[in-house]
C-alpha cells in the first residue's frame, strides 16, 4: 500500500495540504461498544443490535486537523478470547489504538488494562494508545470510576475520555484527540512502518476523503 | 478480591443469567427498555420472518407471486417423496430437488432427514436434558452467550423479544452445547448457526443439528470454531489456491489493497454465509450445504467472486472492497438466486475437474478429540472469564499462519513489481520463457455472463458495464505505469508472474492453455455491445535448442497469423472446456448464448 504516497505536487504545481494515513485498531472485551464506536464515528450511526463482530472488521474515516487530513484505517476486532489469536495481525503496525471497556462493567475494565500492558509489549514502541470509558449514557449503571480510570490512563500516558456510541458523546472527539496526538512528520513510511503516518496528497485515494471532511 | 470471589462472582452472575432466561418475558422480568425494540409486525415481516425497516409493497411482484406458485407444487411432490425417505429416494433425484431449492414450509423436516436428527437423538435420549442441567451448574461461557443471544437476529420476529421463546431456545442450546462438546464450548458464530436452526426446528433438535455440522463427516465445523481456528487456516489456503488458479488478476487486486482473503471471507465459512448474502439465498446455500457438506462453502465462496468480479476490480481501496462483499451483497446480491445456484452448481463441477473441489480430509488437530458430554473441570481463568496471560502453542501456530499469509501475499506483490519490470524487457520480442496476450482482467463475462441468464438487471447496464471496464481498464494500467514504472505492455508479463508466484500449487504449468473469455479490451469496438472474442492464453515451456512459434489465436478473431510451419512432431492441443462462461453476443438489443463448437482444436 505503499503506493498510495504520491508526489506532493499537482498538476498546475500547486502543494496541497498534508494528507496523513494511520492505521488504527480497536480492542476490549466483548460486547463493550467497539463497533458501535466505529459505526458512530465512521457513518454517524448506532445500532442497538449491533451484530456480533466475527473475526475483524475494516472502516476508514477522515477527520481534519488545521492543514492536514488525516485518513484513519480502523480494524474493529472482535472481542471474545477466542479470537485473541488473530489480534496481533491487526495490531502490527498500527499507529494508534482504542482499548474499550464497558463503564457498567468492572471486569470488562480489568481485560481493558491487559490489552494495554499487551500493546506496550507487542505493539509498535510509538503507539498511540487511547483507553474508551463506552456506554457513558448508562452512568447511572456505572461500576467503574471515573477517576479510577483516568488514574490508570495518567499512569500509562493514555489519552482517555468516556464516550456514548448510543449519544454520539466524545465519539469524534476521541479520534480526534489521537489524530493531533500522532506525529505528521513530513517523511513517508511504509505499511507497518511504526510512529509516523503515511502521507498522501490529493489527487488519489485520500482525495475522495478529503472532500467530505471539513464539513 | 481473591481467587474465592472471583469464584463466587463468577457463579452468582451465571446464576443470575440463567434465571433471567427461565424467567423469560414472565411478570418481574428485568429487561431494560433499550432491549425491547418496538416494532411494527403486520406490514413489514418478510416470509421468513425478518422484519424490515420499511413497509413491504403491498402489491405482489409477480415473478415472486409465480415462484410461491412454483414452489406450491413442488411442496406436493415433497410431501411424497418425504413419506419413503429411506426407502425409495435416488440420490438424483434428491440432488435435482434440493438444488432446485427446499420449499421453505418443508425445511424443517428435509433438515432433519437430510442431517439424520432422529437417529442421533434416539441414540442419546436424555442427553439434551443432562446437558442444559449441567449448563445451568457449571457453564462458563452464560455471559458471552447471553451478550450474543442479545444480538442475534433481533430483525427476526421470533427473536425479536429480550427472552422470548426463541431466545430462550438459543441459549440453552448453545450453554448446553458448549458443555457437549467442551473442547470447542462456544464460540461467536455459532450463534449465527444455532439461530438459523431454530428458525426451522426445535430446542432437542437443533442441539443435535448443531452437533452434526460441527462432529459430522461432511460438515466437520468443529476445526473451525476451536481454539486457534486449524480448519479456517487450511480453508482459506484453499480457497487462496482457487484463486490463484481461476482468478489470478482477482487475487492480484486483492493483494495490491492489502486485501488478506481472511477479511472477507470469515462469515462465509464460519456460519455458511449467513448474514453475508440475502436471507432467501442463504437457505437455498443451506439446503445444498446440508445435503453435500463443505465442498459447497468453497464452491460458493468462488462464486460469489465469480459472480462480482467485474464490480470488485471497479473499486480501488480495501474500505469499498470490504463493504461491498460484506455489506451490499447481504442486502443486494444483484442475482436471483435460482441464477446463483445455477452458477454454483457449476462451479462445484468446475472444481471438481480441476480436483480443487475439496482441500482435503481433516487434519489431527480439526478432528474432536475429547469425549463428548463429559464434564471437564474448568480452570480457574475459564471460571472468572480472565484471559490468559500468553497465547496457548494452538493459537501461537494461528497467529503466525495468519501473519505469515500477509507477508507472504506482500512479498509476492513485491516479487512481482520486480518481475515485471525484468520481463517486460525480456519479453517485448516475444521470446521470453512464456507469454500471452491477455489485457484483461480475468475474464470480463462475469456480469454479461449473468445477464444472459436472466439476471434482474437490464440489459441498459450492460452497456453501461462495459464502457466502464474500458475506462477501469486504463486506470489500471495507468497506475500500475506509474507505481511500478510499467508501460501499457505490462501485461505481457502478467502470466510468467503468475506461474512464478503459484509457490507449490501447481496452478499455471508450462504447457497448460486458458481459455479467457474477455470483453472488447484487446479489440476495442465502436460499439461495447459487440460480441467479445475469446483469448486463449498459451503457455510454452521454454526449450531453449528448440523454440516454438505460438500464436495467440480468439474464438472468431485472429489477431496474428498462425505460424505457418511447426517443427516436426510439435503439436499444441487448445482445449476449451470452460464452457461456464459462454462469449454472449448481442442480438437485437437481445443477448444470445454463443457455444464453442469444438472444445479441443488441434494445431499442427
Amino acid at each position: 500500500m505503499a503506493n498510495r504516497t504520491s508526489a506532493a505536487q499537482r498538476p498546475n504545481g500547486s502543494t496541497q495540504g498534508k494528507i496523513c494515513q494511520f492505521k488504527l485498531v480497536l480492542l476490549g472485551e466483548s460486547a463493550v461498544g467497539k463497533s458501535s464506536l466505529v459505526l458512530r464515528f465512521v457513518k454517524g450511526q448506532f445500532h442497538e443490535y449491533q451484530e456480533s463482530t466475527i473475526g475483524a472488521a475494516f472502516l476508514t474515516q477522515t477527520v481534519c486537523l488545521d492543514d492536514t487530513t488525516v485518513k484513519f484505517e480502523i480494524w474493529d476486532t472482535a472481542g471474545q478470547e477466542r479470537y485473541h489469536s488473530l489480534a496481533p495481525m491487526y495490531y502490527r503496525g498500527a499507529q494508534a489504538a482504542i482499548v474499550v471497556y464497558d463503564i457498567t462493567n468492572q471486569d470488562t475494565f480489568a481485560r481493558a488494562k491487559t490489552w494495554v500492558k499487551e500493546l506496550q509489549r507487542q505493539a509498535s514502541p510509538n503507539i498511540v494508545i487511547a483507553l474508551a470509558g463506552n456506554k457513558q449514557d448508562l452512568a447511572n449503571k456505572r461500576m467503574v470510576e471515573y477517576e479510577e480510570a483516568q488514574a490508570h490512563a495518567e499512569e500509562n500516558g493514555l489519552l482517555f475520555m468516556e464516550t456514548s456510541a448510543k449519544t454520539a458523546m466524545n465519539v469524534n472527539d476521541i479520534f480526534l484527540a489521537i489524530a493531533k496526538k500522532l506525529p505528521k512528520n513530513e517523511q513517508t513510511t511504509g505499511p507497518g512502518g511504526s510512529g509516523q503516518g503515511r502521507r498522501l496528497v490529493e489527487g488519489d485515494s485520500g482525495a475522495k476523503a478529503a472532500g467530505n471532511c471539513c464539513k | 478480591m481473591n481467587e474465592e470471589d472471583l469464584i463466587r462472582r463468577s457463579s452468582e452472575e451465571r446464576e443470575k443469567i440463567f434465571r433471567r432466561y427461565e424467567r423469560g418475558r414472565e411478570e418481574g422480568a428485568e429487561i431494560d427498555p433499550w432491549e425491547d425494540p418496538s416494532f411494527e409486525v403486520y406490514h413489514a415481516t418478510d416470509r421468513y420472518g425478518f422484519i424490515h425497516d420499511k413497509r413491504l409493497s403491498s402489491k405482489v411482484d409477480p415473478q415472486e407471486a409465480k415462484r410461491n406458485q412454483i414452489e406450491l407444487e413442488r411442496v406436493k411432490k415433497w410431501l411424497k417423496m418425504l413419506k419413503s425417505w429411506n426407502s425409495s429416494v435416488s440420490k438424483e433425484k434428491l440432488h435435482k430437488r434440493i438444488y432446485k431449492g427446499i420449499p421453505n414450509s418443508l425445511r424443517p423436516q428435509v433438515w432433519c432427514k437430510l442431517l439424520n436428527l432422529e437417529k442421533i437423538k434416539s441414540e442419546n435420549k436424555g442427553t439434551y436434558a443432562e446437558m442444559t442441567r449441567l449448563a445451568r451448574l457449571h457453564s462458563t461461557d452464560a455471559r458471552q452467550i447471553d451478550s450474543d443471544v442479545n444480538r442475534q437476529f433481533r430483525e427476526h420476529i421470533i427473536y425479536r423479544e429480550r427472552y422470548g421463546i426463541k431466545q430462550q431456545s438459543l441459549y440453552n442450546v448453545l450453554t448446553a452445547y458448549a458443555m457437549y462438546n467442551s473442547e470447542v464450548g462456544y464460540c461467536q458464530g455459532m450463534s449465527g448457526l444455532a439461530g438459523v436452526l431454530l428458525m426451522y426446528m426445535d430446542e432437542e433438535d437443533a442441539f443435535w443439528a448443531t452437533h452434526v455440522l460441527l462432529t459430522g463427516q461432511k460438515y466437520m465445523m468443529h476445526g473451525l470454531y476451536k481454539e486457534g481456528f486449524p480448519k479456517l487456516t487450511r480453508f482459506l489456503a484453499h480457497h487462496d489456491r482457487i484463486l490463484h488458479k481461476f482468478m489470478p488478476k482477482l487475487k492480484k487486486h486483492f493483494d495490491k489493497h492489502g486485501l488478506d482473503s481472511i477479511l472477507y471471507s470469515l462469515k462465509w465459512f464460519f456460519v455458511c454465509f449467513v448474514e453475508r448474502v440475502p436471507f432467501s439465498l442463504c437457505l437455498r446455500i443451506w439446503d445444498i450445504y446440508l445435503l453435500d457438506g463443505e465442498r459447497v462453502i468453497t464452491a460458493m465462496a468462488f462464486t460469489i467472486l465469480k459472480l462480482h468480479k467485474r464490480n470488485i476490480t471497479k473499486l480501488h481501496d480495501m474500505d469499498s472492497i470490504v463493504h461491498f462483499i460484506q455489506v451490499k451483497l447481504y442486502k443486494d446480491f444483484m442475482y436471483d438466486d435460482d441464477t446463483v445456484i445455477q452458477s454454483l452448481e457449476k462451479t462445484i463441477d468446475e472444481l471438481k475437474r480441476s480436483k480443487l473441489d475439496h482441500p482435503g480430509p481433516p487434519l489431527k488437530d480439526e478432528i474432536p478429540s475429547r469425549p463428548f458430554g463429559v464434564l471437564m473441570q474448568p480452570s480457574f481463568e475459564q471460571i472468572v472469564g480472565r484471559r490468559a496471560e500468553k497465547f496457548t502453542e494452538k493459537e501461537q501456530t494461528t497467529n503466525e499462519i495468519v501473519t505469515m499469509r500477509r507477508e507472504e501475499a506482500r512479498d509476492a506483490l513485491e516479487k512481482e513489481s520486480r518481475e515485471s519490470q525484468l520481463s517486460v524487457g525480456d519479453s517485448c520480442g516475444l521470446a521470453g520463457s512464456k507469454f500471452s496476450f491477455d489485457p484483461s482482467i480475468d475474464d470480463a463475462s462475469s456480469l454479461l455472463d449473468c445477464q444472459h441468464t436472466g439476471s434482474r438487471r437490464s440489459l441498459a447496464d450492460t452497456s453501461v458495464t462495459s464502457t466502464a471496464d474500458l475506462s477501469v481498464f486504463s486506470t489500471i494500467t495507468r497506475s500500475q505505469a506509474h507505481e511500478n514504472s510499467l508501460d501499457t505492455h505490462s501485461n505481457i508479463s502478467e502470466s510468467s508472474v503468475g506461474a512464478i508466484s503459484s509457490v507449490g500449487s501447481g496452478i499455471m504449468q508450462s504447457g497448460s492453455i486458458q481459455k479467457q473469455p474477455l470483453s472488447s479490451h484487446s479489440t476495442p469496438r465502436a460499439t461495447p455491445h459487440n460480441p467479445s472474442p475469446d483469448v486463449v492464453r498459451i503457455y510454452v515451456p521454454y526449450s531453449p535448442t528448440d523454440t516454438p512459434t505460438v500464436s495467440p489465436q480468439n474464438g472468431d478473431v485472429i489477431h496474428k497469423s498462425p505460424p505457418t510451419s511447426f517443427p516436426e512432431g510439435n503439436k499444441i492441443r487448445i482445449r476449451i472446456d470452460n464452457d461456464d462462461f459462454p462469449t454472449p453476443l448481442v442480438e437485437h438489443g437481445k443477448i444470445k448464448h454463443f457455444r464453442i463448437e469444438h472444445h479441443e482444436i488441434d494445431l499442427k
